[in-house]
């Protein structure tokens, strides 16, 4: 019996020394999940002050305040302020006369190639026709890789089955060429041969290696496109912050415009990889604060979901 | 890497121990606190940062030790220890033998560097004139023949693969068959990247490792990766039998905490970290010459044995 009523404060005024403990708990549980330490930390720290001061009632016990305030600022963090629509876009676009533009960039084989290659799937099943532009042209392969997605995808959608329209053309000048170049002569062809959407592949780079990130900075300012999605992998741990940040600063820094043209949305990757351990998500949108428009859950290409909220947030809390 | 980040903060926590008057229970938990903040930024598995801190705890008797000098030196000698433990499993990695064939195979998650390392490993060998190729055993990810190809003819390194035939299995044995009739010494099968949620995948992982029987099975690593390592490195042990780990792109800012847990779930050691996209971007990593650099105190040895 005492047990029971010792959780049971009714009453009281909560003061920081009584959620320490409950606090600290739901840090390492945080960190056991994969979010971040550094926002695992800031999390709980602005559960303390959302709870600090309060009156507590008869039934409430500290833990489940903690759990539930945290559950709620995980909620918010993972609910876009924006929503990011592909479909509503590309169609406003076209109907200007134009492609819609996306740029992938990320670290290295976070799964950038792959992923396009399913986002494309899912725009032929949405009936775009795409041009995919072969603009990593340093990694072996790569050029090869993006082939062999595209032969696979026009195999599953001939073009007898769309009004003869080929729906997906690769645009490659081989290795070693400048991406940006290559990016705007694509653009240029799916412009004039009326194809409508672009999606750009570019070459994995550390987030510190100042000439790689300076020429993505180039590609991204030289080609102005719709989106820019930034690829992560749901395996990576403390680095998901160091990348997004140094991601977002380098397009902000090396691109000398104004209003620079940063990260606009997100794709978690490998997210069937990592069990109930699911903070990358946490960290990746609590960084930038944009949305997650694509979850990356296998290696074919119907394995392109939207995240679900609240299953992140209950494998999170569980 | 990791420990090397760690070295500074592990110092300066240490010697916060120096400075105190009294060493207590409170100093001490005060500092271990500081090095388990610095491990979980790292990356380091929250498991073994618990485990090292109750180690560290369970050997510390206040009540049992003397004077302050030697409270100091059994926290010290105890952090160390522990935090050896970290990446040393406490075995030799394989031996490739000179003039023998020398069978290796790799193998790891999606995207962490298996291809690449592949190459840089045949090249390293190369370079010191051992007979070296490689057998490309992905015949899943688009494009992966080609990665190889491209790779090793750059390198001129001997290769096999296939454009046509897709049971894994068969390349790898008719590959490493080929090679070593011809008196290759070291031949390197590289493989696709699978995870453990994915039965079927470890199924074809250990078909391979059956048919061309290795002599040591490289599990490769990415440094960025965070809490999920634990539970795949045990997975991958369970299945085919793990000598060695590799940590690739300790080049970016990654400090590889999170890969170490490959050491502990696989009993592995550390012999190579990669360090960037180049060929040459591999280099030899040794545990015991790492961590007294690392702790750069000479006496290390001295210090822990007791
Ligand atoms: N399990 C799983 N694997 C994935 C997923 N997405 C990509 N992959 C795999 O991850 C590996 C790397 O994918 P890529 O698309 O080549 O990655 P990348 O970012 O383009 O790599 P680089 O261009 O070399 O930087 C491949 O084996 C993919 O099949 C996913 O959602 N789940
Ligand atoms: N910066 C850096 N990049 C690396 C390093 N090792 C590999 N990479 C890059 O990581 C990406 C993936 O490498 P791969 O060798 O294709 O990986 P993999 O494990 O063979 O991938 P799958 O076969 O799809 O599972 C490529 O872009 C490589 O260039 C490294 O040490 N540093
Ligand atoms: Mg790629
Ligand atoms: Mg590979």
């Amino acid at each position: 019996l005492l047990s029971y009523f010792r959780g049971i404060v009714g009453g009281k005024t909560i003061v920081l020394a009584d959620l320490k403990p409950a606090l600290e708990k739901m840090r390492d549980h945080l960190i056991s999940k994969n979010v971040a330490s550094e926002i695992a930390v800031k999390l709980c720290e602005s559960v303390a002050t959302s709870l600090e001061g309060k009156q507590m009632g008869t039934f409430d016990s500290i833990a489940s305040l903690v759990r539930e305030a945290l559950t709620q600022s995980l909620v918010r963090i993972l609910s876009p302020k924006r929503r990011i629509d592909i479909i509503r876009d590309a169609l406003e676009s076209n109907r200007g006369g134009k492609p819609y533009t996306i740029i992938f960039c990320g670290v290295n084989g976070v799964g950038k190639s792959t992923n396009l290659a399913k986002i494309c799937f899912w725009l032929i099943e949405n009936d775009f026709n795409v041009l995919i532009a072969a603009c990593d042209t340093f990694r072996a392969g790569a050029v090869e890789q993006l082939r062999t997605h595209t032969r696979h995808l026009n195999a599953l959608h001939p073009a007898a089955n769309h009004n003869n329209r080929t729906m997906v053309q690769l645009y490659e000048k081989g290795y070693g060429k400048d991406a940006a170049g290559i990016a705007l002569e694509a653009i240029k062809f799916a412009h004039d041969t009326k194809v409508d959407v672009v999606l750009v592949d570019t070459a994995g780079r550390m987030q510190d290696n100042e000439p790689l990130m300076r020429s993505l900075s180039k590609l991204i300012k030289v080609n102005n496109p719709d989106l820019v999605l930034f690829v992560g992998e749901a395996l990576v741990g403390n680095e998901a912050v160091d990348q997004l940040v140094k991601f977002n600063q380098s397009l902000a820094d090396y691109s000398s415009n104004e209003t620079p043209h940063i990260i606009d949305g997100i794709v978690l990757t490998k997210f069937d990889t990592i069990d109930d351990k699911v903070g990358a998500a946490i960290s990746m949108t609590y960084i930038t604060g944009q949305p997650i428009v694509f979850v990356g859950t296998g290696q074919t290409y119907a394995d392109l979901k939207a995240i679900n909220v609240n299953a992140v947030v209950n494998s999170l809390m569980k | 890497m990791v420990l090397a980040d760690l070295g500074r903060k592990i110092t300066t926590a240490l010697h916060s121990l120096s400075k105190a008057t009294v060493i207590n229970e409170e100093a001490l938990n005060s500092m271990l606190k500081e090095i388990c903040a610095a491990l979980l930024e790292a990356d380091v598995n929250i498991r073994l940062v618990k485990q090292l801190r109750e180690n560290v705890r369970a050997v510390i008797d206040f009540e049992e030790m003397a004077g302050g000098l030697n409270k100091r030196r059994m926290i010290q000698s105890a952090v160390f220890k522990e935090l050896i433990k970290l990446v040393d499993p406490g075995v030799k990695p394989y031996q490739p033998i000179k003039g023998k064939a020398n069978i290796i195979m790799f193998v790891g998650l999606q995207g962490s560097g298996k291809t690449t390392t592949c190459t840089k490993l045949a090249y390293h060998y190369q370079k010191r004139n051992w007979k070296s190729c490689l057998v490309c055993a992905d015949t899943f990810r688009a494009g992966a023949y080609d990665q190889i190809k491209q790779n090793a003819t750059k390198a001129r390194i001997p290769f096999y693969g296939s454009y046509t035939e897709i049971d894994p299995v068969v390349i790898a044995q008719e590959g490493v068959d080929m090679f070593k009739r011809e008196g290759f010494e070291m031949i390197i099968v590289d493989t696709s990247g699978r995870h453990k949620q994915e039965e079927s995948l470890f199924e074809e992982m250990l078909a391979v490792a059956n048919a061309v029987n290795p002599d040591n099975i490289i599990f490769v690593m990415d440094a960025t990766i965070g809490q999920a390592c634990e539970a795949q490195a045990k997975a991958f042990k369970d299945k085919v039998d793990i000598g060695s780990v590799i940590i690739t792109k300790l080049d970016g800012h990654a400090k590889g905490g999170g890969a170490l847990s490959a050491v502990a779930a696989t009993q592995s050691p550390i012999i190579f970290i990669g360090t960037g996209e180049h060929i040459d971007d591999l280099e030899p990593f040794k545990t015991k010459p790492f961590v007294s650099k690392l702790l750069g105190m000479g006496d290390i040895e001295g210090l822990i044995d007791k």
